[in-house]
């Protein structure tokens, strides 16, 4: 139902509850006569009312504590209001506290008149065949623990069949009572922290001993005995409830971790067997939690550990169990030596003394769990590889989203650099493995040293209880040892990403990131990219695809990621980069608008990606997009993406091939596996003329096993450039059969074909471009192939020809480029009216567009004016394109380019002027520029122009070759092309 | 054991409440813990009431004693509060909160640090006793997306406690208009949560 229409039912229902019972009827009748749904629906409801009366008429605090004393009741916790009761020969006095698994009363032993602590199972757990037998086995193994740093286990009972332990009754407090006061949290003095630690480590000694591990210390479960105790300020470790026989393995599922998460040590939150060792790791943290008052976190630099202890805590906290204290006696005999020197230091002063150094060590060294003499930080220069997650909860939707996130996540820093997608399947690829094979942490350092990347990272997730805990861990490539290791815990699974977020903070901070870089580049992941997940899973599904099986392949994947997330602002941004790859440049504005719109959710590196596609694509303006990049290789040194960006698209587009050149290498450096890299730097080569370093780079990529359809592009345009007819025929039938690309190939076969003057040929296969590209469904595509052939009929003379295909052209797309290449056919061919809507047109939907003000609109201007025989103005209007105008203009691989035209028209003009010497200069630019002009059909004018201008000099010699030149290019050519028959009269009067 | 069984000084409590809740209300999510500790504490009393009251020899006044607690939890009579609309919705926006999440949880929360007691954390706890006050939260999820005052009203007078004069006063609408409301409501819910729908309504979707 939506809102209209419970508003309408609302309204009707609110009538006719305000009427008397009596007069209902006969008003909902009246009220829906003609809406028979809405009296059903009003009828049913009111219906109900009577039956819903007593219906929320409870209030609710007292439905939840009916619900909850009935519960208690059914758990078998009623014993709680019956001091008094007896069972066994225990007389229950109070309750002393209750837990998920049961309760626990204080009592008095009626035969050995003393106090003791009864601990229920409830009932639930009593039913639990496995909860009981853990409950059984601790009676066992605690009763089997006698010292006086333990809790004994006097014995154990059943009653009702619900069992129960009898326990030494303690009084005091817990130490988590001690340091958490009710003003903050204190540390304890340095003499109580030693003699508890002291007294922790024998106790745990005697456990270890009897072959028992806690599992769980932690400082709620270690008791200091209080002022009316037999022994009162001593410690008494409580509840081995989660005590496990060494030998006996089985009780415990192995997958199941158990421990408290705060203090569990990595084997344990990895759900690895624990041992001794394990108890040490996290007694390492209560020994620190005693000294400061806190457990180690991130960035924290106050009231650390003093010297001498801090030594003792690092090397129990080694994530490496192998390298921490093995055994608890020798963490006992150390913190006994430290309390002797300290009885000896002249006062409680000189310990702080110390902690000041301590505590800035200390802090790196506990919150990084790295042993205290190595430093082994990365450096700017270190790349890093991260291997797949270790997903132990067994739902999908981690799968690769977490490893793709946590890229998401240290892309941000300008610190660390990752090892690309592509450069890692290429790797594999090389080491023979599957691309997709998984990256599993040894594989990964393989991966990394074969990269020469400094680290390896490695995650996991597990699901504990109802918590999912997060690790995230550094570790060098060469010898493995850990640099970092960090983890978390959240409640829920919305907020994973939320939580890898902040673990990945900390860890960019433990790695030598400055942490006034990580508070500029910090955005929670949730906000960065999104809180969806499954959105989240779609979005790296999609993204890989693109890059490993191409633009279209992805293209759904990317749909899929927008369409859960609708605000996904960086899914919108590849979606719009796929949309443009594929020739849909509107959907790509689109959409890189939307992205554009939604900036502000995304991380900072992904808004430079996002607002250079949004000047890009849809303002077009190349300045600003240049502007955006240059700043984005500043703040992300390390990141190849805006070189490759600056150089293909923003310095080409300007004519600046040279630093085109220096950017592609740039982002070849960065990532040498990048096969665009590589196409970029062939395609500014063969700009430039520099075929052989075209052919190099070519080579380069290919020695890297790097290949991809583009490439075939630049072997033919080479091939061309060289006049090399068979190899171009042999890579057009290859062309042809990549589907993807036979439009594109098709349509460089029509315009060489028209460049030596095969021109019905040329349309043949031009149609053909145009029939595939409209039966692939690329509408944009086909209307600029057609904006094409009609410009190249134009410029040859065939006006009705051209004009004939402007019109079909039209009706495809309205595309800029579609559209500006019609208006020109249709200006070069005579009729300036649609030019002068265009410039119009163009103006107003692109009014910051570089291409369109900088090039499509002064030509288009000039060719009116010198329709309008004003060849002066002509010149004055194309001067708007001075620094525009050596730029290569194919803004993407398909259909009509229109480079180097304001040289052209300038020519033109300058012709119309009169001026012989002056055009001949525009024309020899556009034969210079051979790798730019390709076989567009300017390249080919551009001869016989520079025939006329050089005529029209006075230097008929020259003049003469040029003709020459024009005619040898064009002796096979059709015989009735316009400009072939007037190149050969005016050819002829020249003799 | 002493934080839990100290004896409950109105005054202090109240002023204690009205911090957290302002706190709370300001973006302050950590004083939602305290709020909690507060609330459970409360709902444990009166658990416990409830449960001597049915064993033989008590007849304890429950209404009276539910009113009492409302009343320390959430004593609008002395809370110096300059919105006391913002302030009622707020309460009874947290009650709801505080007492689906109890429900939730499956779980009856200890205090903090007693001894011998560690078995909350990680223990999972099965049984779904309480689903029904989940189930209605969710059907609120579901009427919010149709009529938000609806479930407004349904916050303060089920979960806030508060009296239909209050509500009214609250919402700015008449108190005939709250009833009206208040029993519209009602039935759909009641509908939502027997699982008898009519046609229409078949498309709000719940999630339970």
């Amino acid at each position: 139902m939506n809102r209209e229409r419970w508003r309408q039912l609302d309204n009707l229902l609110h009538a006719v509850l305000a009427r008397p019972p009596e007069e209902r009827d006969a008003l909902l009748r009246q009220a829906c006569s003609r809406d028979e749904a809405l009296e059903r629906e009003a009828r049913s409801l009111l219906g109900l009312e009577l039956e819903a009366h007593r219906f929320l008429e409870t209030p609710a605090i007292e439905v939840a504590a009916r619900r909850l004393a009935q519960q208690s009741r059914e758990n078998g916790l009623d014993v709680a209001v019956s001091s008094g009761r007896v069972i066994s020969h225990y007389a229950i006095l109070e309750e002393l506290g209750r837990g998920g698994m049961g309760v626990v009363y204080k009592a008095e032993d009626r035969r050995l008149k003393r106090y003791v602590a009864l601990k229920f199972l409830s009932d639930r757990f009593a039913r639990d065949p496995t909860a009981s037998n853990r409950f059984r086995r601790e009676a066992q193994t605690a009763s089997g623990l006698n010292h006086p740093g333990i809790c004994t286990v006097y014995d154990i009972g059943e009653q009702d069949g619900r069992p129960f332990l009898v326990m030494e009754y303690l009084e005091g407090e817990t130490l988590k009572q001690r340091i958490h006061r009710a003003e903050g949290r204190a540390p304890l003095d340095m003499g109580t922290t030693l003699g508890i630690g002291i007294e922790i480590a024998d106790a745990l000694e005697a456990a270890h001993r009897a072959g028992i591990v806690h599992r769980d210390i932690k400082p709620a479960n270690i008791f200091i005995t209080g002022p009316g105790s037999a022994r009162p300020g001593h410690a008494k470790i409580l509840d081995f409830g989660l005590a496990q026989l060494e030998t006996d393995e089985q009780i415990t599922n192995p997958g199941t971790a158990l421990g408290t998460v705060l203090y569990m040590a990595p084997e344990q939150a990895l759900g690895l067997p624990a041992d001794a060792r394990t108890d040490l790791f996290s007694f390492g943290l209560v020994l620190y939690e005693m000294a400061t008052g806190n457990l180690p976190s991130a960035g924290m630099r106050l009231g650390a550990a003093p010297a001498g202890l801090d030594r003792i805590i690092s090397k129990c906290l080694d994530t490496d169990r192998g390298l921490r204290y093995q055994r608890a006696s020798e963490i006992g005999a150390d913190l006994r030596h430290l309390k002797l020197a300290a009885g000896s230091a002249k006062s409680a002063r000189h310990w702080k003394g110390i902690s000041t150094i301590g505590a800035v060590m200390i802090a790196a060294l506990i919150t990084t769990f790295v042993p205290f003499h190595r430093a082994p930080k990365l450096t700017d220069k270190d790349t890093i590889v991260i291997a797949d997650f270790v997903n132990g909860t067994g739902d999908p939707v981690f799968d690769g989203t977490l490893r793709q996130g946590l890229a998401a996540e240290l892309g941000q820093s300008p610190f660390l650099s990752l090892i690309s997608e592509q450069r890692i399947q290429h790797t594999l690829r090389l080491m023979e493995r599957r691309a997709d094979e998984r990256l599993t942490f040894e594989l990964a350092r393989e991966v990394g040293e074969r990269t020469g990347s400094a680290a390896v990272l490695e995650g996991s997730i597990a699901k504990l209880g109802s918590k999912y805990v997060l690790g995230l861990r550094a570790r060098s490539c060469r010898a493995g040892d850990v640099l970092d290791d960090e983890q978390t815990q959240t409640g829920s699974r919305e907020d994973v990403l939320d939580a890898l977020s902040q673990i990945a903070r900390k860890l960019r901070a433990r790695l030598g990131e400055s942490l006034a870089t990580i508070r500029q580049h910090s955005i929670p992941l949730a906000e960065a990219t999104t809180p969806s997940l499954e959105a989240w899973k779609a979005f790296n599904m999609g993204f890989h695809t693109m890059f490993s099986a191409g633009h279209l392949a992805g293209l759904p994947l990317l749909q899929r990621a927008t369409g859960i997330d609708p605000k996904f602002a960086t899914a919108y941004a590849w979606l719009g980069r796929a949309y443009g790859a594929i020739g849909e440049s509107e959907l790509a504005r689109e959409t890189t608008r939307r992205a554009w719109q939604l900036r502000e959710r995304a991380s900072d590196q992904e808004r430079f990606y996002i607002e250079f596609s949004y000047h890009r694509l849809v303002t077009g303006d190349l300045e600003k997009a240049g502007e955006i990049c240059d700043l984005w290789a500043q703040t992300y040194p390390r990141d190849p993406i805006p070189h490759g960006f600056l150089g293909s698209s923003a310095s080409s587009s300007l004519g600046k091939y040279e630093r085109a050149v220096e950017e592609n290498k740039k982002a070849i450096e960065l990532d040498p596996d990048d096969s665009m890299g590589y196409a970029n730097l062939a395609s500014d080569y063969i700009f430039l003329g520099r075929l052989g370093d075209a052919e190099n780079t070519l080579q380069r990529a290919a020695a890297r096993k790097l290949e991809i359809p583009d490439f075939l592009g630049h072997r033919y345009l080479i091939a061309f450039l060289k006049d090399d007819a068979p190899e171009m025929s042999r890579l057009a039938v290859l062309g042809e059969e990549n589907s993807e690309f036979e439009d594109w190939m098709r349509h460089k076969e029509a315009s060489v074909l028209a460049y030596t003057g095969h021109l019905r040929q040329a349309r043949v296969v031009s149609q053909r471009a145009i029939d595939l590209a409209l039966r692939k469904g690329r509408r944009e595509a086909a209307a600029q192939l057609e904006a094409a052939a009609a410009v190249r009929e134009a410029l040859l003379g065939n006006r009705a020809e051209a004009s004939r295909r402007v019109t079909p052209a039209h009706g495809y797309s309205n595309w800029r480029d579609a559209e500006y290449g019609a208006a020109l056919a249709m200006a070069f061919a005579g009729d300036s009216s649609r030019a002068q809507r265009t410039v119009d047109d163009l103006t107003k939907r692109f009014p910051d567009d570089s291409m369109v003000k900088f090039s499509y609109l002064p030509v288009l201007r000039a060719v009116v004016a010198l329709h309008h025989r004003e060849p002066y103005k002509a010149m004055d209007l194309l001067q708007a394109a001075n620094a525009y105008e050596l730029g290569y203009q194919g803004a993407n691989s398909v259909g009509f380019a229109g480079s180097l035209y304001p040289i052209y028209v300038r020519g033109e003009a300058q012709l119309r002027a009169r001026h012989g010497s002056e055009a001949a200069v525009e024309f020899q630019k556009i034969l210079d520029h051979r790798g730019v002009v390709f076989a567009d059909p300017i390249g080919v004018m551009a001869r016989l122009q520079l025939g006329r201008a050089l005529c029209m000099a006075g230097d008929t010699s020259k003049a003469r070759a040029a003709y020459q030149d024009f005619l040898a290019l064009w002796k096979d050519a059709d015989p009735d092309i316009p400009i072939l028959n007037q190149a050969k009269g005016e050819y002829a009067k020249l003799r | 054991m002493e934080m839990e069984r100290a004896v409950h000084t109105g005054d202090r409590d109240s002023q204690e409440i009205s911090r957290l809740l302002r706190a709370w209300s300001d973006g302050d999510q950590s004083a939602l813990e305290g709020l909690t500790a507060i609330v459970y504490r409360e709902l444990r009393r009166l658990a416990h009431y409830y449960m001597e009251a049915e064993r033989p020899g008590h007849s304890l006044q429950t209404t009276a004693l539910v009113n009492e607690t409302y009343m320390r939890l959430v004593d609008y009579k002395r809370m110096k509060w300059q919105n006391r609309a913002h302030f009622f919705a707020v309460s009874a926006q947290l009650m709801r909160r505080i007492l689906v999440d109890h429900a939730r949880s499956h779980n009856v929360k200890r205090g903090a640090g007693v001894q011998h007691v560690s078995l909350d954390e990680g223990a999972a706890v099965g049984g779904d006793q309480q689903a029904d006050l989940v189930a209605l939260d969710d059907a609120m999820n579901a009427l919010a997306r149709l009529d938000p005052r609806k479930v407004q009203i349904i916050e303060m007078r089920f979960f806030g406690g508060l009296s239909v004069e209050e509500t009214a006063e609250v919402l700015r609408v008449s108190p005939a208009t709250v009833r009206r409301d208040w029993s519209i409501a009602k039935v759909w819910l009641y509908r939502e949560l027997s699982g008898d729908r009519g046609d229409e309504s078949g498309t709000v979707e719940t999630t339970r």
